[in-house]
């Protein structure tokens, strides 16, 4: 079976980039564009991946990352952001990867495929 | 007549004359009420212990451009504090009572007093006659006052320069702080325009992956994507540097050690030492240094340093580091040996965007420098062209730190 990945992104048009080249990848993709909403997802999808962005309105993706590590210890989470030194602040002491949002996809990809790739 | 010569010095006083000018006024007027012939005012440099020659009138027989603070008749008026009158017969002679003076050759008699008011002693005037002099009590307390107006002229003069001196540095302090507040405010403008900026642009960039995914190879269209995709991925970078600034990034203070700050940021370039063949001096304090630092962001700070310093010597050099504690201060000097900066350029490398590097971004140094004086540092540059250049960071010391190890 496919593997399932859940992008949550506030951006409209990250969202369908994500989802166009991670389908190229091979993956299945699902959707959340909110932090609350992608909580909802988890709740009723087998997920088995979730590429999160930090700066979102309302639920930001650090609380994200706090809950659903709260609840889903094993889920990975690979989370996105634009500001290059917070991987130092946010490491991976939570979240299981972490990139910086960048049109280059391919840092992403190999990120995810190592992370899936394992748990095969 | 004393009086007249009271009222005289007091309007000189009241003359918007230069010191040096005032002075000689002076001495010429003393010179027509007592009966010598020769004036000159010594003024004391406490910081050297020096008497200097300041003015003069009347003839120039011996005349001794300055004395050691504790040389001669000035040097013993000044332990006295008091004036003292001399008089030898020989006038070939340089000593009285024991002081040996070279002013006093030629001379029978000397009189001199001090220069001083309730706290300071400025210097001394000094009167010399090649006869026996005779000083009324009188003109004894004329002179005295006249001394005593001549002390507030050196003390007026010293208090304008200081004054202004003050004034200068404040002025100096202020056009930092302004040019500063200005970097951090355009610093955080950058930052939010470049978030905004920033989804938009990895939209543009990522449709135009795909695009070419589409066209597929030989497409005509391929050269355009391409172009679509290097502008995008040089606006990328510009972006990431932007975004160092971090519109909301308060300091998290936190005591840590300096000295393993530094040595965990070299830790990360040790490859590119080995690859472009440079060669690493460190020179530690040995005891830890205590600051109170966002580590995190200090290690950018650093970063930044001493990744210019490797893009100065590509082809090999010497980086130097240090750390030490300076005057209360804790310092991390920097130092390559990558021929310098150009001396024009020197006034805008702290500038947004200034780079003289094709791909630079110009935004190192000015992130470096918002981060050192979000923690009260600063950064100091020694230029030696056609040498290196040594950046110095200074960081308030953290005198209570303790180190964990
Ligand atoms: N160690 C150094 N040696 C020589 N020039 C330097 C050094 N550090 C900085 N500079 C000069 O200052 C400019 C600005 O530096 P910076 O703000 O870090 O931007 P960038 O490195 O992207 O050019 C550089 O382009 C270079 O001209
Ligand atoms: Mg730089």
């Amino acid at each position: 079976m496919k593997k399932r990945i859940l992008v949550v992104d506030d951006e409209e048009g990250l969202r369908l980039l994500y989802k166009e080249e991670l389908e190229d990848e091979g993956w299945d993709v699902e959707l959340a564009a909110s932090g609350e909403e992608s909580l909802e997802k988890l709740e009723g999808d087998a997920i088995d991946l979730v590429l999160l962005d930090i700066k979102m309105p309302g639920m930001d993706g650090v609380e994200v990352l706090r809950r659903v590590k709260e609840r889903w210890k094993d889920l990975p989470v690979i989370l996105c952001t634009a500001y290059p030194h917070y991987k130092h602040e946010f490491g991976t002491w939570a979240s299981d990867a972490y990139v910086i949002k960048s049109s280059d996809l391919t840092e992403l990809k190999q990120t995810i495929k190592d992370i899936l790739g394992k748990r095969q | 007549m004393e009086y007249d010569i009271i009222e005289k010095v007091t309007e000189l006083s009241l003359s918007g004359l230069r010191l040096d000018a005032k002075l000689e006024r002076a001495a010429r007027l003393l010179l027509d009420a007592v009966p010598f012939e020769q004036c000159v005012f010594y003024i004391l440099d406490p910081e050297k212990n020096v008497f200097e020659k300041k003015a003069f009138a009347g003839e120039e027989i011996t005349l001794v451009e300055s004395y050691g603070g504790d040389q001669g008749l000035p040097g013993l008026v000044k332990k006295k504090k008091a004036a003292i009158e001399v008089y030898k017969k020989d006038p070939a002679s340089t000593v009285w009572e024991g002081v040996d003076d070279a002013g006093l050759k030629g001379y029978k008699s000397a009189l001199v007093c001090p220069l001083r008011d309730k706290e300071r002693f400025f210097g001394v005037i000094y009167l010399k006659s090649a006869r026996k002099a005779e000083v009324s009590k009188m003109k004894m307390r004329a002179l005295g006052i006249m001394a005593l107006q001549a002390s507030s002229f050196i003390k007026c003069a010293d208090m304008a320069e200081s004054h202004e001196r003050i004034h200068r540095e404040l002025r100096e302090i202020e056009e930092r702080l302004a040019s500063s507040e200005k970097l951090m405010a355009l610093g955080d403008m950058a930052a939010t325009l470049a978030h905004e900026i920033r989804n938009p642009l990895i939209s543009i960039g990522g449709f135009a992956g795909r695009l070419k995914k589409h066209l597929g190879p030989g497409s005509p269209g391929i050269p355009y994507v391409e172009q679509v995709l290097k502008e995008v991925g040089r606006l990328e970078k510009l972006m990431n540097g932007v975004t160092s600034f971090v519109k909301d990034s308060a300091v998290n203070l936190r005591p840590d050690d300096l000295n393993g700050i530094v040595e965990e940021v070299l830790q990360l370039f040790e490859d590119e030492f080995a690859a472009h063949g440079i060669q690493v001096k460190k020179a530690f304090s040995e005891v830890s240094i205590g600051v109170e630092v966002d580590r995190e962001q200090l290690k950018i700070a650093f970063d930044n340093l001493i990744v210019n310093a490797i893009q100065s010597m590509e082809h090999g050099g010497v980086l130097r580091l240090s750390t030490s504690l300076e005057g209360g201060m804790a310092a991390v000097s920097i130092a390559d040996s990558g021929g310098g900066i150009e001396p024009r350029n020197l006034g805008y490398i702290f500038n947004p965007f200034f780079t003289t590097k094709t791909h630079g971004t110009g935004l190192g140094l000015p992130i470096t420098n918002s981060i050192i004086l979000r923690h009260k540092g600063t950064i100091e540059v020694e230029n030696k062209p056609g040498v290196g250049v040594t950046f110095r960071v200074i960081l308030p010391y953290l005198r209570q730190f303790r180190s964990a190890g």
